[in-house]
């Protein structure tokens, strides 16, 4: 090959296949063997630092002996660099760490630590992470919540109450809201009526004279004010709704574009019933994890 | 050339036009979920809720069908193809091959249809249920007696160095596929079974072949495709023979140790993943000499990159392969590991080898072949050249993105806050990652385009030989006539 003139110092193998094909017989380039060879250091050092070889039924433990943490029975403990150790080490001082603020947070009331900036700032801090891992699967990352499902958090219609003590009663014991299905024992003209009337309690458009058919059921047969009460108005101790303002959590009528629409949401509801449930998180959480997402959802919307 | 007419009859081309097809019809099946599957990470809608397109059941198809059908197919062909020219002998036995070509091609396709219909072993690369696992082995066994036998009957007294890289990628492949596989079916009639090894050993293992399918089945082999296709491409020397020697035999022997370093943070004991990470180090030189030799034997004829697409396509792969064995040792490092691992910096990563360096190299190493496979000239030069900048451009906005995404996904995971609280809940992370899978998907979208172009320009090549072939045949019987 021609090319192979133009570098006449260096000398193929003198082998040659399929036709052209051919090898210089050039040295390795000495950057690449000095390269090479500070790998093989840099291997040495960084085995002879963390434990690495398998020596009979043990192994060699490297030369970073500067792991220290106290076990579980309050020992204090060197070892040499492992990664359960580090792990542990880690959570150690982390938990160290916050232990000043969580104290703090144990013994303030609600009121206080809303007056203090930094333990208010810890407490939203946390929880973030808190409402992450175990609320937001239902109540969603932002808290809104699923129509019909998981009750949103931002709004100001809270069915169990928006104080400090009973959202901390709803996280630490779980809450079972039930409301019965109604198909049996109303007519289903009756149930039409009773919807024209709920509608009409947050100024939807109903036909008056089913309205006033309506009130009468509510009130009388089908004891809806049992739960409701008589102005409608919701019961926060068993988390019955109210049917006064505009909000609505299970049938959805704000979603809904027709009258048409909007009844059939309430009707489905009246016919059928709900049965949701939340729950308890004693003993999965803390009671200073209950406390600190406490404070954090009372700020969300419906805090009182 | 003259030299692909007069030897048809001497050298089976039949086995390698066919290896050669299927690896692009794989390719553009493998390439196509792969965007679809990057699409569905951005936009989640894409499932529409049918269990047999949703990602988790794609994801191995794609694997699948770029690794073992495009690759796979295209090493076949290649390896075939450079044994019989560099042995200057036909293949060991012409039937043997056809059934290599059946049980390869047979094994990856129903492997795809299997994972759709929810079937797999759930070991990364090695998804396969056992009767494919089977059906590859034999095939496998066949290829390598193929190998054996036609370098045994070689009227070249010394084997060629891409010859090294082949076998040694065929027996290390037979040996971890069969190791890896090893399980026990819950009855006769299932397609489920039990893997023999049990807990972090059954971990190692599986990473153990997992690396090496990365070091022997997409690195050496394509090392032999390259160490034939280069040269003859640019009708120069190999750099250096004793390079070639000492890089081969530091690569099959240090591949072997690496895999423990996908383990690092897990059960895992803390030694064997520090050993994986030295050898992985210790990879970092040998694997950069047979880039250096690539370049090397380029060296002299940077004129022709300006003129001659199938070159760039080999200079980029060989950077690309540089680029990737320094950032693989790199990631390999406990340090750099807590950061990388678990994020798509690791997806990055492989598609910097599997894009950038076997794809492209096989691209290159296709258009020298298809020429001299059918006889005449590709159809069109400006497809190639259009070919090469979508599928580098592609890359680069591939990997980009997933550096992007990966050290932040990394960043956020670990970040606390001023009271060592997170900093970021996992659902911020993966939000963050909408901007990065966008521009990910678009540049899969380029590359996918460039290996359309491609088929396209195999098959209008492939229709043109026809062509030319009546044409001279109408000659030859109209002077016949006359005469």
């Amino acid at each position: 090959m021609s090319s192979e003139k133009s570098k006449p110092t260096v000398q193929t193998t003198g082998h040659a296949w399929d036709g052209d094909l051919q090898e210089f017989n050039n040295p390795l380039p000495t950057w690449w063997l000095w390269t090479f060879y500070a790998t093989v250091v840099f291997a040495i050092i960084y085995w002879v630092l963390y434990p690495a070889w398998p020596v009979g039924g043990s192994y060699t433990k490297g030369m970073m002996n500067d792991i220290t943490y106290t076990t579980a029975d309050g020992k204090t403990k060197t070892t040499h660099w492992n990664t359960r150790a580090l792990l542990l080490k880690e959570m150690q001082i982390a938990r160290e760490e916050q232990a000043e603020y969580l104290k703090d947070i144990n013994a303030l009331s609600f009121e206080q630590i809303r007056s203090k900036p930094e333990k208010s700032a810890f407490a939203n801090s946390m929880a973030k992470v808190l409402f992450a891992d175990n609320c937001a699967a239902c109540h969603q990352s932002g808290g809104d919540g699923v129509m019909g499902r998981y009750p949103n958090l931002l709004d100001d219609a809270w069915l169990w109450g928006g104080s400090f003590d009973k959202i901390q009663e709803t996280i630490a014991n779980g809450r079972t809201g039930s409301m019965p299905g109604f198909k049996a024992s109303l007519s289903t003209k009756q149930i039409s009526d009773v919807s024209d009337y709920v509608l009409s309690l947050s100024g939807n458009e109903a036909d008056a004279a089913a309205v006033k058919r309506g009130q009468a059921i509510f009130s009388g047969q089908g004891g809806c004010a049992a739960c409701h009460g008589a102005d409608a108005k919701g019961q926060d101790f068993m988390g019955s709704a109210n049917l006064t303002d505009k909000i609505w959590t299970i049938a959805d009528v704000s979603g809904a574009e027709t009258a048409a629409a909007k009844k059939e949401a309430v009707m489905n509801v009246v016919k059928n019933g709900k049965t949701r449930v939340m729950p308890a998180w004693k003993g999965r959480l803390s009671a200073t994890e209950i406390k600190i997402l406490t404070y954090y959802v009372h700020q969300l919307g419906g805090g009182k | 050339m003259v030299a692909s007419s007069a030897p048809v009859e001497q050298y089976n081309y039949d086995i390698v036009r066919k290896f050669t097809i299927m690896a692009l019809v794989w390719g553009v099946l493998g390439m196509t979920a792969g965007v679809y599957i990057a699409s569905e990470l951005t936009w989640p809608f894409l499932n529409f809720n049918i269990p047999e397109i949703t990602f988790g059941r794609l994801r191995p198809v794609h694997t699948t069908l770029v690794i073992f059908g495009f690759g796979g197919s295209a090493l076949f062909a290649t390896s075939y193809y450079v044994v019989q020219r560099t042995c200057q002998t036909r293949l060991f036995s012409d039937g043997m091959a056809n059934f290599t070509f059946w049980g390869w091609n047979l094994s990856v396709g129903l492997a795809a249809i299997s994972y759709m219909l929810g079937y797999t072993q759930a070991r990364e690369y090695a998804e396969m249920v056992w009767p494919i696992d089977l059906l590859i082995a034999v095939t496998w066994v066949v290829y390598l007696v193929i190998y054996v036998m036609t370098l045994r009957k070689r009227s070249q007294p010394h084997i060629y160095v891409a010859n090294w890289f082949f076998i040694a990628f065929i027996l290390a492949t037979a040996l971890l596929h069969i190791f890896n596989n090893m399980a026990v079916p819950v009855h006769m009639f299932s397609l489920e079974s039990y893997s023999l090894h049990a807990g972090v050993q059954d971990a190692m293992t599986q990473w153990w072949y997992g690396h090496n399918a990365v070091g022997f089945f997409l690195t050496a082999a394509f090392l032999g495709m390259m160490y034939y296709f280069i040269p003859k491409q640019v009708g120069r020397p190999v750099y250096s023979y004793r390079l070639s020697i000492i890089h081969f035999w530091a690569l099959i022997f240090l591949y072997m140790w690496v895999g423990g370093h996908h383990l690092h943070w897990t059960a895992l004991p803390d030694w064997a993943s520090t050993l994986a990470a030295g050898f992985s180090i210790l990879l970092l030189m040998p694997s950069w000499g047979g880039m250096i030799n690539g370049i090397m034997t380029l060296s002299g004829a940077w004129d022709k990159l300006r003129t001659d697409p199938i070159i760039r396509f080999m200079i980029v792969s060989l950077s690309f392969y540089g680029m990737s064995t320094f950032e693989g040792p790199l990631m390999s490092l406990k340090s750099v590991n807590a950061l990388s691992h678990y994020t798509d910096w690791t997806v990055g990563h492989v598609h910097s080898g599997a894009l950038g360096w076997v794809a492209m190299v096989s691209f290159g190493s296709f258009y020298h072949l298809i020429p001299r496979l059918w006889g005449t000239k590709m159809y069109s030069e400006k497809l190639i050249f259009a070919h090469f900048w979508l599928a580098t451009i592609g890359i680069v906005l591939y990997i980009a993105a997933l550096w992007v995404a990966g050290i932040g996904q990394g960043l956020m995971l670990r970040g606390f806050d001023e009271y060592g609280n997170l900093a970021y809940t996992f659902i911020e992370s993966v939000s963050f990652l909408y901007e990065p899978y966008a521009v990910r998907a678009f540049g899969g979208a380029l590359f996918l385009t460039g290996i359309l172009l491609m088929f396209y320009n195999t098959m209008m090549t492939i229709r043109k030989s026809k062509k030319e072939q009546a044409e001279i045949d109408a000659k030859v019987a109209a002077k016949l006539a006359n005469a």
